[in-house]
């Protein structure tokens, strides 16, 4: 083939903050800055610019070092900075190499953290964007659609996304694990900070019931409950209210702890020993752990939930590899697509050998004419020919171009029909099969 | 009955195919797999169904007093409780236990040649019937009670002691799902074996006019009654959720399963199964 795809781009891992921002993209446009033009060197661009990283996928002419100026001075111009800055910076990724990486990041198995989910949209954003200003063409159409099955396939294939790897979701999931739906359950908020309320917000977010948000003072739980559309309470009824809790994240500014076991079991009696889910994000802690040997109760404190956190970002690695073997899986199909794509190539070539070949019989035919022949008759006889000949080819091709798209490999019978014709022109030795026939 | 023995292979095969394949999608976490393993145990369970109504029809009563019969039938009792449970909770993971206990207890069926049992009365059929059937939903009730407590003591332990969690129990449903199936096994279950146990003394007294025979089998069954009552009241009204619950009905099933396997192949018992000729006039008390 004569084009050649290419991944230039920085992120997290070769450039830090300061140079990604520099050099971000935001807003920009290979049509309209003159990236990709009709007559190349850049045929097909997308641009992808996020926080961690910023990339442009091309598709341009054979000739690496045209395609690599241009994309450098088109890049560092919209951005007003220094392209040998740039250069110092950018990784180039060609054909197969680009392919991967394409995938692999659509699969975020180059993430900072492996396996988180937005960079997906932000690829389809990209790429939506990519469309709407025209800048991308078959190639390019064919391998961001692939790029998105073979990230779905890694996804469901894998668990390579499916844990939670931030303390907050930890604490959903471990929720879930336990009670199943949400939708029936109620949350008690101690305290505040930070982390407690986001976790309160995924919970939330999940289909919690109901939150109640307990505090020192009635005005402050008051203030906080109105966020989460909830119950406020002051901390003295802390005991009152705990029965109709199942989950309760604690994180207040207590000294020594507010929940103990002995305290509980007249709660449980209450709530018929239905489970029930405590989360100590405090430090120091605010419920005792000896809570968390009753049965049907469960308590996890912060190190607890990072520690979980870390495991599942182990885990996430240990997946990726798998993922990472599916990727090689698609990639493989997308490469057979492309090659696919050399079939315009041989119909070249196929007409051109016909079209040799006619001029040179008709050039044959009028020696044996007389020599008064007018100029009319020639081309009468030339168009003949070579009419002919393109009759004669194009069943051939018209199969070859079917089993291209419906097959969507026709690299067999592209290579059949070059042995065929000998498009490529090798000299078959006469005896080139005596062999085969003594076995 | 040629057709009958490639029906019944082809019964264990597709029981077989379901219980492997539903192994393999949990291990490997494909839900398609899983599906089509849950597709297949289906297959074999409509088949089974139309075995057994054949045997019945042709056979008429005969088959009735079979014992292979009554085990193909507890079988089926198995599968039928699981499909019920997961069309109305969605449990697709008590496959794991229900397929290859249909499997194995199926198979069994085949691999014994048949013994026969007394043959019921037109009028005490009615007390027959009610005995096996109410006894068989429930002891297949406490099977989906023995694989969710055996799953919800795995999970249980894994949450308590904040260990990892592999793909297999990342994959598991909650907690309150697994104590609902014991909730609803003891809730229906424990009814049902006072029923069926009831039964089978009314029936004896009609049979051999006698209600209690210090039979090994009716001794067992009423200390696992009493051990049921017991969970069915601690759970009904002592509040009783979790690990106390599905500690018991694991034990209730394995006892269960020892007095169906046990005692009714190695003891002497006049709810005798075993094959061999001796067996074949039922042990009779002198009235």
């Amino acid at each position: 083939m004569e084009h050649k795809i290419y991944l230039f781009g920085l992120n997290h891992k070769t450039a830090e903050v300061e140079i990604r921002e520099k050099f971000a993209l935001t807003g920009f446009n290979p049509i309209s800055q003159k990236l990709v033009e009709k007559e190349g060197p850049v045929l097909e661009a997308l641009v992808l610019s996020t926080c961690n990283r910023v990339e442009i996928l091309c598709v341009g002419l054979s000739e690496q070092h045209l395609v690599r100026e241009k994309v450098m001075d088109t890049w560092a111009g919209f951005c007003q900075a220094d392209p040998d800055l740039l250069s110092s910076h950018i990784y180039t990724y060609t054909d197969r190499d680009a392919v991967r990486h394409l995938f692999s990041v659509a699969a975020s198995l180059d993430s900072m953290v492996l396996g988180e989910p937005q960079i997906l949209g932000q690829l389809k954003d990209a790429y939506r964007k990519a469309v709407e200003e025209h800048s991308t063409g078959v190639i390019i159409n064919r391998m961001l659609h692939k790029s998105f099955s073979s990230a779905k396939r890694t996804r469901t294939e894998t668990a390579v996304s499916s844990s939670a790897v931030s303390i907050s979701y930890a604490a959903v999931e471990l929720a879930k694990k336990i009670f199943g739906e949400l939708s029936l359950h109620r949350a008690m908020l101690i305290g505040a900070g930070e982390m407690a309320e986001l976790a309160a917000l995924h919970l939330l977010n999940n289909g919690l019931k109901e939150i109640l948000v307990a505090n020192r003072t009635l005005e402050r739980a008051r203030e906080l409950a109105h966020r989460f559309k909830g119950q406020p309470l002051c901390l003295e009824d802390l005991f009152k209210y705990l029965p109709q809790a199942d989950i309760v994240i604690s994180s207040t500014g207590s000294s020594s702890a507010i929940i103990r076991a002995r305290d509980l079991s007249e709660v449980l009696k209450k709530r018929k020993h239905r489970p029930m889910f405590f989360i100590d994000i405090a430090v120091p802690r605010d419920i005792d752990p000896d809570v968390n040997q009753l049965d049907n109760v469960y308590l996890y404190d912060i190190d607890d939930l990072q520690e979980v956190v870390e495991e599942n970002l182990a885990g996430r690695k240990e997946e990726a590899r798998k993922a990472e073997k599916i990727v090689d899986q698609e990639v493989d199909k997308f490469e057979k697509w492309l090659s696919s794509l050399d079939l315009s190539p041989t119909i070249v070539d196929l007409l051109n050998k016909g079209e040799a070949i006619a001029r040179k019989e008709v050039k044959k035919s009028l020696r044996n004419l007389p020599q008064e022949v007018d100029p009319k008759t020639i081309q009468i006889l030339e168009h003949l020919a070579v009419s002919l000949v393109g009759k004669l080819y194009h069943e051939p091709i018209v199969f070859l171009k079917r089993r291209a798209q419906e097959e969507g490999s026709a690299e067999k019978f592209i290579d059949l029909a070059r042995k065929i014709f000998n498009l490529d022109e090798e000299q078959i030795p006469e005896n080139a099969h005596t062999e085969k026939k003594r076995k | 009955m040629i057709s009958f023995r490639i029906l019944d292979l082809i019964i264990a095969l597709l029981y077989l195919s379901g219980a492997v394949s539903f192994l393999a999608g949990l291990i490997y976490s494909r839900k398609r797999v899983q599906d089509v393993s849950v597709c297949l145990t289906l297959t074999g369970f409509v088949l089974h169904t139309a075995d057994l109504g054949l045997k019945y029809a042709l056979g008429l009563g005969e088959v009735l007093t079979q014992s292979q019969f009554y085990i193909s039938l507890l079988a089926w009792t198995f599968l039928l409780i699981f499909l019920l449970l997961w069309w109305r909770l969605k449990l697709k993971f008590l496959s794991l236990i229900a397929a290859p206990l249909a499997l194995l207890i199926f198979t069994w069926s085949l691999a014994i040649s048949p013994a026969t049992l007394p043959i019921p009365g037109l009028l005490q059929g009615l007390w027959f019937g009610l005995h096996i059937g109410s006894l068989f939903i429930s002891i297949a009730l406490l099977a989906m009670a023995f694989g969710a407590g055996l799953a919800y003591l795995h999970l249980d332990r894994k949450i308590k002691s904040k260990s990892r969690m592999g793909n297999v129990t990342r994959d598991l449903p909650s907690l309150s799902t697994f104590d609902r199936v014991n909730h609803w096994a003891v809730l229906v279950g424990f009814p049902l074996f006072t029923i069926g146990t009831l039964a089978g003394f009314i029936w004896a007294a009609f049979t051999w006019k006698t209600i209690f025979s210090w039979d090994p089998k009716e001794i067992f069954t009423v200390a696992i009654w009493f051990i049921f009552a017991w969970l069915f009241h601690k759970r009904a009204t002592g509040g009783w959720k979790g690990k106390k619950p599905a500690k018991l009905a694991i034990l209730i099933f394995v006892l269960s399963l020892a007095s169906f396997v046990g005692i009714n192949f190695f003891t002497e018992t006049h709810h005798s199964l075993r094959p061999d000729g001796t067996q074949d006039i039922p042990f009779r008390p002198q009235s």
